[in-house]
């Protein structure tokens, strides 16, 4: 892939490479501040203006967007102790306090320092193991993909928050819905009922946007009127020096090594990584005593981690097509209306396209120092923003994104049923995230399971006994799908 | 009476009738005997009978439960504003763009509790119009119209 490293920076300093880096990282930035829009929401904001675009520029755009809203969070986090993003939450706990004994421009710099060296290692990490998995998967035939996907699905479990019967149910939901439309094999229509705007199956972003975006404006709506926040004192970021970094650089180290496994895994996310890492800086920083009264660790421990989850969190995305989250679904359909085909063979027959979204992520990185910088004076004063204004103009976003994204109104319908199914769920515990990790995954794991069965005249052990990866695979799922069951069981005895 | 008939086992009910209906629907189609792996409602039906399996097992923990919802805080305001956005997604394509969503936003705006009319009016039509003239004027990729004129 190297070898492709000058195309790819030719497409980078190009007008449109450059521009895409430095706005897309900005509005990422700026969304991501922005409380109630989130990662996935900026994400589907941008969507649309990536139509126009050639392949590499529009999926460097939705990546600095993806990496600039991480970072973007803890700006609100910081500033008006409300996280921007989920992924921000645990920097709640010390920006917050620093923030209000005077220190909010230097809680932002040991913030912005960390997610950049966070971004950066987990950019080098995507570069050096997507294409070594991609290569590995390559030699998979239909049931060493169909364990692979089954193991994928197991991530559903690990997405589950709350109820785990009801993210599996989700799930099936997704998956349900995935197999409306054309069969994959004989071609026959399937629960269309007679309506020709079905036969092509329920378009996957208008299901995702409907059940994140317009669903949190209904939670919204339900919920009282929040009111203004108050904003702390703040003049810009105030980089921490060099000698405020002795005794922290290894807790930096560690915070950064657990965004980048936690992110590999699919299903966990940045969040819960941020968290992990936090409670584990918690443990072990020499600093632990002050941890959650302004604790620079604290806020290290979380970015560092959530912005090392951005990379890692697309390695299986690229290599094996399998998303992680939302955010990677959202970028699996993005590839698919650019008529790439995600999977192991993306990376072998898209070389120059790899390396340049790979260095751009890299370049992403780097420009969240001086963004922001730069960026956080003007995200200050967005944060009072009435909560009315915002979730209108998400609305009516999501409305221009969808429409553009096949120009079929019908898409539009399904965006408005899909926003108030997901309203009705949310409200009685269903995660979201598994119904659209099991909408992506669906297909491949329909297509799979019944080529393997073909193969193998019907026989379902034959999937497992004359093949050894298949076998590993399967008992990882297993594994992976039976251990939080078997703590969620267990776990609860001892109250 | 309380335990049964609240608003998660509704909805969960809904959820498994639904199940059922569509699991009942993979029957009596002319593809639906094709052999096993063959046939276009194997796969559909696996994940149906798991859906009920589980909506199952949910409805009763949720029965047994007695777990609330959160309480809505103004059944005025989530009713205005999910049935405008349904009708505005339904609208964009007859309507065109603009003014369906000027209309949006003048209903969700006070909705939401702005109560200045000029910043109403205001955001109401610059975010729609800024959109038109950025989408259909400059980046050459139109938006629906309406049936008045071409320009929006």
């Amino acid at each position: 892939m190297l070898s492709y490293l000058p195309e790819a920076i030719g497409i980078l300093l190009s007008l449109e490479g450059l521009l895409v880096l430095v706005l897309g990282t900005a509005i990422g930035i700026v969304l991501g501040a922005m409380p109630g829009i989130g990662s996935t929401v900026a994400v589907a904001i941008v969507l649309p203006f990536t139509l126009t675009m050639s392949q590499a520029p529009a999926i460097i755009l939705l990546l600095a967007v993806y990496a600039g809203s991480v970072y973007g969070g803890s700006i609100a986090a910081i500033l008006i102790n409300t996280p921007g993003t989920p992924q921000s939450a645990a920097t709640c706990l010390d920006g917050y306090p620093m923030a209000k004994r005077g220190e909010a421009g230097l809680a932002l710099g040991w913030a912005t320092v960390a997610s950049v060296i966070g971004g950066l290692v987990s950019a080098v990490v995507l570069i050096f193991a997507a294409p070594q998995l991609a290569a590995f998967a390559l030699e998979f035939g239909p049931i060493e993909t169909f364990a692979l996907i089954l193991l994928g699905m197991t991530c559903i479990v690990s997405v589950s928050t709350g109820s785990l019967v009801k993210g599996l149910m989700a799930g099936m939901i997704g998956i349900f819905l995935s197999t409306v439309g054309g069969d994959p094999i004989l071609g026959e229509m399937r629960f269309t009922f007679g309506n020709w705007q079905l036969f092509a199956g329920f378009n996957l972003l208008a299901v995702v946007i409907g059940v994140f975006a317009l669903s949190e404006v209904f939670i919204r709506a339900s919920a009282p009127i929040s009111r203004v926040s108050e904003l702390v004192a703040f003049n810009g970021i105030v980089l921490p020096s060099w000698s405020m970094w002795k005794g922290r650089l290894r807790n930096l180290g560690k915070s950064v090594f657990i965004g980048n496994v936690i992110g590999v895994l699919p299903g966990t996310g940045a969040a819960t990584a941020a968290f992990i890492s936090y409670a584990e800086g918690r443990r072990s920083s020499p600093n632990k005593d002050g941890f959650g009264e302004g604790e620079p660790d604290g806020i290290v421990s979380s970015e560092a981690a959530n912005n090392a989850v951005t990379g890692g969190a697309l390695v299986p995305t690229m290599a094996l097509g399998i998303p992680g989250d939302a955010i990677t679904a959202v970028m699996l359909a993005t590839l698919t209306l650019h008529g790439i085909t995600p999977g192991p063979k993306l990376v072998d027959d898209n070389p120059a396209l790899i390396a340049s979204i790979f260095a751009g992520f890299f370049i992403i990185n780097l420009l969240l120092l001086p963004l922001g910088m730069l960026l956080s004076r003007v995200a200050a004063p967005i944060l009072r923003i009435r909560e009315a204004f915002m979730m209108t103009a998400i609305v009516i976003l999501c409305a221009v994104g969808i429409f553009f994204v096949r120009g079929n109104p019908f898409d539009l319908l399904v965006m408005g049923a899909a926003g108030f199914v997901g309203f009705l769920l949310r409200r009685q515990g269903f995660p979201m995230a598994p119904l659209v990790i099991g909408m992506v995954l669906g297909p491949t794991l329909e297509l799979t399971l019944r080529q393997g069965l073909i193969l193998t005249d019907g026989n379902f052990l034959a999937f497992f006994t004359g093949h050894p990866i298949a076998l590993v695979l399967a008992i990882a799922a297993v594994l992976a799908l039976s251990l939080p069951i078997l703590r969620a069981i267990f776990g609860r005895r001892p109250q | 009476m309380q335990r049964i008939a609240n608003e998660r086992v509704i909805v969960q009910l809904a959820l498994l009738i639904t199940a059922g209906a569509l699991y009942a629907s993979t029957f009596g189609q002319s593809f639906s005997a094709t052999e096993l792996a063959q046939s276009p409602m194997f796969f559909p039906r696996i994940i149906l009978v798991l859906w009920m399996g589980l909506n199952v097992i949910a409805l009763v923990q949720t029965v047994l439960a007695q777990e609330d919802v959160g309480a809505i805080a103004s059944w005025v305001r989530i009713g205005v504003v999910v049935v405008a956005a349904l009708v505005y997604t339904n609208v964009i394509a007859s309507e065109g763009f603009f003014l369906p969503s000027v209309v949006f936003g003048l209903i969700c705006l006070p909705a939401f509790g702005i109560r200045n009319p000029f910043l109403v009016i205001l955001f109401a039509v610059a975010v729609p119009g800024a959109l038109v003239l950025l989408f259909n004027h400059t980046l050459g990729m139109p938006l629906p119209v309406s049936r008045f004129t071409h320009l929006f």
